[in-house]
């Protein structure tokens, strides 16, 4: 059972700094006073969700940009964007 | 109206205040960075200065301080100052190149620290921390040892192509009174609002200088004092901890430049929490300990000093 449809719109939440650090993406809510390093295939996709992408385009994008399979892709994409909605640093539509 | 020319945070600043707090500028200037205007006194700013608030928009920035002044901060270029009618002209001041600079620095995409900033053999040290960490107190002590200050309470960061630089402001530092138990203010110390003032004199390094380092004091800790590099994401949450007003930092038209510029400061400049408990490290030898952990980590000699 997945937790994203393939066309849920995915985007990021407003309000939020973003800087660079080492190879990372930090982001960071100044109020909350919260923090998120980025690295790696998480920094992409965050560079990813500048523009309103749905669920199955993301998926599609960085299954070519890292060569795994399809499922795997789904998965690991999934688990990292119901985190980042738990933290309220993505907005679904 | 008489204009004084003033230079700080590397910008010149025309006024028709007199500021003591400020240093001069060497020559007279046509077309100055910034300008502070005084607006007349009006009856009917009493009740709207009740309250302390601020506003951010883009490019103007207004803040209310009760029963001082209403400071208007516009495009990083224009301060207007609309004091209450009883409002002292120190303290007019005292928020004017506190709050007020701070929204102009933002404006102009410079990074405000809430610290002060001593120059070393290596670059400029900036100490932060939490009210009443001793910021002051300890650059206080480095300027009694000789050592240059580059500024008190507010320092600025700027990002230029040879590197990031630390902007000499205020030359002079006020202090707590507490600061003198042991030796008494010094002689050309005077008392101003809520501090002592102290003018740096000829040790105000009136020059940018580059940053070398970042250090967070602590009060906490054990009976000696601590060195502590901070490594990974907390760089820029000790950076962002203790940026001055950061409240004025959301809104601004340069809010994202001045994020990336938070996260080159966070890479490039040493930065290290400082923890010694103030009953057992008196702070002539906290600055010893310091002098000896830049000697053992930056490196001792003027050769190593070019390398890097």
């Amino acid at each position: 059972m997945s937790h994203f449809a393939p066309e849920d719109r995915l985007s990021r939440t407003a309000g939020l700094l973003s800087t660079e650090l080492d190879q990372e993406t930090v982001l960071m809510s100044i109020d909350a006073g919260a923090y998120y390093g980025l690295p790696g295939v998480a920094r992409r996709i965050w560079e990813k969700l500048e523009n309103p992408t749905s669920f199955s385009e993301l998926v599609d994008c960085l299954e070519r940009e890292y060569r795994v399979s399809r499922e795997a892709c789904v998965s690991d994409v999934e688990k990292f964007l119901a985190e980042m909605e738990r933290e309220g640093l993505l907005r679904v539509e | 109206m008489s204009l004084n020319a003033y230079r700080a945070y590397g910008l010149s600043i025309h006024t028709d205040l007199i500021c003591p707090e400020l240093p001069r500028h060497p020559h007279p200037i046509h077309d100055p960075d910034v300008t502070i205007t005084l607006l007349p006194r009006q009856e009917d700013t009493y009740y709207l200065l009740a309250d302390c608030r601020c506003e951010v928009q883009p490019d103007c920035c207004q803040v209310d301080v009760a029963g001082v002044a209403r400071y208007r901060v516009e495009e990083g270029q224009r301060i207007l100052i609309q004091p209450v009618p009883d409002a002292s002209p120190e303290k007019v001041r005292l928020f004017l190149l506190g709050s007020a600079m701070g929204a102009l620095l933002y404006q102009r995409g410079l990074l405000p620290l809430h610290g002060s900033a001593v120059m070393s053999q290596w670059g400029g040290v900036v100490f932060v921390g939490p009210q009443g960490s001793g910021k002051s107190t300890l650059a206080a002590e480095f300027h009694r040892r000789g050592y240059k200050l580059l500024s008190d309470d507010v320092c600025a960061i700027e990002s230029t192509p040879k590197g990031l630089r630390i902007l000499p402001a205020l030359a002079q530092l006020r202090l707590r009174a507490d600061a003198y138990q042991q030796t008494g203010p010094p002689p050309e110390a005077y008392f101003d609002v809520d501090k002592f003032a102290v003018p740096m004199g000829e040790k105000y390094c009136s020059q940018p200088a580059p940053l070398r380092a970042i250090h967070i004091l602590s009060d906490e800790g054990a009976e000696y004092p601590r060195f502590e590099i901070v490594r990974g994401l907390d760089r820029v949450r000790c950076l962002f901890e203790n940026l001055y007003r950061p409240h004025f930092l959301v809104g601004q038209r340069t809010q994202n430049d001045l994020v990336r510029l938070a996260g080159q400061i966070a890479q490039r400049a040493t930065l290290a929490t400082v923890t010694r408990r103030r009953d057992t490290t008196a702070t002539a030898d906290l600055v010893r300990f310091l002098e000896f952990t830049w000697t053992e980590r930056f490196g001792s000699s003027l050769n190593e000093r070019r390398v890097s």
